[in-house]
């Protein structure tokens, strides 16, 4: 792409990424969480992918980092549902008599394991998005 | 250090969507969950900021872009009821014009390109560096002014500014 959407990019893609973390961090107390907060950081990414072209996205992009860090979304959302087993699979243990996260509802380190499992939603979405477009992107060539 | 420019650019951001977690300030753990984010984003966008971003944090370009607003605000408000008065007479005379410029790095050229752009009735459609030039859709041409020598007839005080700002 040219001068202006690189530069332009340069200054969004912080902005982008740091607004997806917000959505997900905040996933129980406004609109949005793990999917909408992960989608939209991983339009960051696929604006790095377009803005700065597939030689640039080639150099940064690691496909084991990116591999394990989805993986450890998907566990870290079953680890957190396991975690209160002794009543219930998914029985939400850390807000009912938890060490952390059981603040006044409303504030943010509230509603028990609802955001970790956010999180590890949003890191999986990120992760598997921008991976899956990577990968599209290096499809070898057009031919019919 | 690009980092702490991204660093603080994204907490930044983070206090303006936070704001209000508390009375009308911020309450504690929003600051602190804000900080883990921002190193975050800042450690993955430290490369996407350039080196010499760090050029943004003088306190002196802060009050040079505010300075700007009003300029750029009364620029789109005078152009945009020219353009109205185009669209009503159909007074047009469109073509596209290669106009030099005398900027130097990326940020010059792109908020010189985004105010033109801003300015209804001129459209930036190409910015090239390395022919210091830009080419600029122009919805009136006037007569002579197929090759203009500089950007003082279509883009008036803009040039300044974007060599000021983004030095």
């Amino acid at each position: 792409m040219g001068l202006i959407v690189k530069t332009t990019a340069r200054v969004t893609i912080p902005l982008i990424g740091i607004f997806g973390s917000y959505i997900v961090m905040h996933g129980h107390l406004t609109p949005g969480g793990g999917f909408q907060g992960g989608a939209t950081i991983a339009g960051a990414g696929i604006l790095f992918l377009i803005a700065f072209g597939l030689g640039e996205m080639k150099k940064r992009y690691n496909k084991n980092l990116y591999s394990a860090l989805e993986g450890l979304g998907g566990l870290a959302f079953l680890g957190v549902a396991m975690l209160g087993m002794s009543v219930a699979f998914f029985y939400n243990t850390l807000w009912h008599n938890g060490p952390v996260l059981n603040g006044k509802p409303g504030t943010l380190l509230s509603a028990g394991f609802l955001p970790i499992m956010n999180l590890a939603v949003g890191l999986k979405v990120f992760t598997g998005l921008v991976s899956a477009l990577t990968a599209i992107a290096l499809w070898r060539r057009w031919k019919g | 250090m690009p980092f702490i420019v991204a660093f603080l650019f994204a907490y930044i951001v983070w206090l303006l969507l936070t704001a209000g977690s508390k009375g009308l300030l911020w309450s504690t753990e929003e600051l602190i969950v804000g900080l883990v984010f921002a190193a975050i984003v800042g450690y993955a966008t430290k490369d996407v900021i350039r080196e010499n971003s760090t050029r943004f944090l003088n306190p002196v370009k802060w009050f040079g872009f505010i300075a700007y607003a009003p300029v750029l605000f009364w620029g789109m408000v005078k152009a945009n009821f020219d353009v109205a008065y185009r669209v009503i007479t159909g007074k047009i005379r469109p073509g596209i014009v290669r106009v030099p410029v005398d900027l130097e790095n990326d940020a010059q050229y792109t908020v010189m390109s985004n105010s033109i752009t801003l300015t209804p009735g001129t459209l930036t459609i190409d910015a090239c560096p390395d022919e210091k030039a830009l080419y600029v859709h122009w919805i009136n041409v006037p007569k002579g002014l197929e090759r203009p020598e500089s950007s003082e007839p279509l883009a008036g005080p803009f040039e300044k500014w974007a060599r000021r700002l983004g030095r």
